[in-house]
């Protein structure tokens, strides 16, 4: 208990400097903040009002704690290129780019934990030489890049898949319920549909995906290979378990557990790197909007969606410890 | 410290340091022998594939690509030097002071550094370039705010060992200054693991800075930096393949090259695989 209780004092704290983080982006960092939450075309009266309005006459403390009470009450400000509430535009943007991220995040897991398992078991070979020179490569691959010639090849050049979008023109009538498409569609029963949002989904993942999971081989294969000396590994050969058993019973449910912790990191930066793939592939969601409050100098459209992955982070690296404290024993009894 | 040239190494090392070396020559050097102006534009002469007069074609504005990715050599690398530089100095002091002063001060620095290295390092320095207002200027700034923990973390794990060894606690007795321990004891001995990150850290920075410039808020449009030419050059993507693929062939090419090197190093300078041996 007391070990989960140290994790979420931890995501408190975290969250305090998080929000910390994003006032002084928004009120500190760009000069004189009613100009900036004025827009480019406001008047010298309009900028004064909005000086008292947003507290800006208050010493630093006091503008702080007004900006705690907004964010509490959910109140991330007005965007200037939609005209709504910031909060409104993220609700609306977060599930495309949220279901993008946990199909990337299945790629990932589906080729970082089976390859980085097998890469462990023949360290040494030609095999394991030839995986370290991808994972390499694959951590040099920028992702924007990627996303372009993954487009550029696969969607307009050979048409397999679609070129943009989240789904296709002829179920643009399609009505959500949670926002998740796929969810949705088979809530509704329409595979038609489900393979259509999928289709669309693939490409823009794999983009993603690619650098994290260049990063997950080597994670695994380091922990697996730890795990693979020890003991009990012996202890089971000399008493004469399969490499088989070996491998898939006693080394990967030990050696994939510490990587879990990585895997837990990387969805938040994915979610963080959808700014360079929804642009590029015309997909709703965070990332898009954030690059799109960029060119309208939205500053706080930007520090929005900062808010919202360190927030998104913090919650999925609390929910990973929970579950690693769930799945391990000797966690429970020590703590 | 290890002689760095008594390694055993293969062919994809040597070519590796080989590209390296090249690509900081190109970095210092290359933007005053570009064939051609890198701004100049050239509607008439746009989108010309590769040929004897454009080694590497020309983009959508009639400008050489090979001039342009001569001259970005130096916006993207020598951008990404100066972060590493800067990092590796303000984390290292941060890690070190924290190590020697221990105490709360210790806790209080690297209780932050652990919150800090949790935030996404890409969206942290997005927030913090577009606040900025954008320019390479503001993600060069923005990088260093967000990069900083990692050398904090690792030089206070380093010292902390050095400092827990007997010969330092021996020094103390002999009344050894602090500033004599820092020089001669801890950065000789934490030369290994930071050369390795550094080299390890450059394709991750330049990854950073390029993404930054192709979402916008790092150097502008014009400006040959290789993230802002693939951006510049995404419409054309389909009808001039050169324009994409040559600046995002130049940042992989250079991000790999460093990851080989990085990876050759970790293996044979790392403390945990060198004591194995």
């Amino acid at each position: 208990m007391a070990y989960i209780l140290q994790r979420v004092a931890f995501s408190a704290l975290s969250l305090f400097v998080l929000v910390f983080i994003t006032f002084l982006l928004s009120h500190v960092v760009p000069g004189d903040p009613a100009i900036a939450a004025a827009g480019p075309n406001a008047g010298a009266e309009k900028i004064a009002a909005l000086r008292t309005e947003m507290g800006l006459d208050e010493p630093f403390v006091t503008q702080f704690l007004i900006y705690c009470g907004n964010i509490l009450q959910g109140d991330l400000g007005t965007s200037w290129f939609t005209h709504q509430p910031i909060l409104d535009d993220l609700l609306r943007e977060l599930p495309p780019s949220l279901e993008l991220v946990v199909i990337a995040m299945v790629i990932n897991l589906a080729i970082s934990l089976p390859v980085g398992l097998l890469t462990a078991r023949y360290n040494g070979t030609t095999f394991d030489d030839i995986v370290r020179l991808f994972a390499m490569a694959g951590a040099g691959l920028p992702i924007f890049w990627t996303a372009i010639l993954l487009q550029q090849s696969f969607a307009a050049d050979w048409q397999l898949f679609p070129v943009a979008g989240r789904i296709g023109f002829e179920y643009r009538a399609f009505e959500g319920i949670t926002g998740f498409y796929l969810l949705d569609s088979i809530l509704r029963g329409r595979p038609d549909v489900f393979f259509d949002v999928l289709s669309h989904l693939i490409l823009p993942a794999f983009a993603l995906s690619l650098l994290f999971t260049a990063v997950g081989v080597r994670i695994t294969r380091t922990s697996m290979i730890g795990e693979f000396r020890k003991d009990y590994v012996t202890l089971a050969r000399a008493k004469g378990a399969g490499e088989g058993r070996i491998m898939f019973r006693h080394v990967f449910p030990n050696g994939a557990t510490p990587s879990l912790t990585v895997f837990g990191m990387q969805f938040g930066w994915m979610l963080g790197a959808t700014v360079l793939v929804e642009e590029i592939f015309g997909r709703p969601g965070i990332g898009r909007y954030a690059v799109k409050a960029v060119t309208q100098s939205d500053i706080h459209g930007v520090v929005a969606v900062v808010f919202v992955v360190g927030l998104v982070f913090l919650l999925a690296n609390l929910a990973v410890d929970m579950t690693l404290y769930a799945l391990s024993p000797r966690k429970r009894a020590e703590g | 410290m290890g002689n760095l040239t008594s390694y055993p190494k293969g062919a994809l090392e040597w070519a590796a340091i080989f590209l390296a070396v090249a690509i900081l020559i190109m970095a210092l050097f290359g933007g005053w022998f570009t064939p051609y102006d890198p701004l100049q534009i050239d509607f008439r002469g746009k989108l010309q594939p590769p040929s004897g007069e454009h080694w590497l074609g020309t983009d959508g504005s009639g400008r050489d690509v090979l001039s342009r990715l001569m001259a970005g050599a130096q916006l993207t690398i020598l951008s990404t030097l100066v972060v590493i530089a800067v990092v590796l100095v303000i984390g290292c002091a941060i890690g070190i002071t924290s190590a020697f002063v221990g105490g709360w001060l210790d806790n209080l620095l690297m209780r932050l550094a652990d919150i800090w290295l949790g935030f996404p390092p890409l969206i942290l320095a997005l927030g913090f370039a577009a606040a900025l207002g954008s320019s390479l200027e503001a993600a060069i700034w923005a990088l260093i705010f967000s990069w900083w923990p990692n050398y904090a973390r690792l030089s206070r794990m380093i010292t902390n060992d050095i400092l827990s060894e007997p010969f330092v606690a021996g020094a103390t007795a002999l009344g050894v200054p602090t500033w004599r321990k820092v020089v001669f004891y801890v950065i000789p001995n934490a030369f290994d693991v930071l050369i390795i990150q550094v080299t390890l850290d450059i394709s991750a920075v330049m990854l950073a800075i390029s993404g930054l410039s192709f979402i916008g808020v790092g150097a502008q449009i014009p400006a040959p930096e290789w993230g802002a030419m693939i951006a510049g050059g995404r419409a054309h993507a389909g009808s001039a393949w050169w324009v994409v693929m040559v600046p995002g062939l130049a940042i992989f090419v250079t991000a790999l090259a460093f990851n080989i090197i990085g990876d050759m190093l970790r293996r044979e300078l790392d403390p945990t695989t060198r004591r194995r041996a």
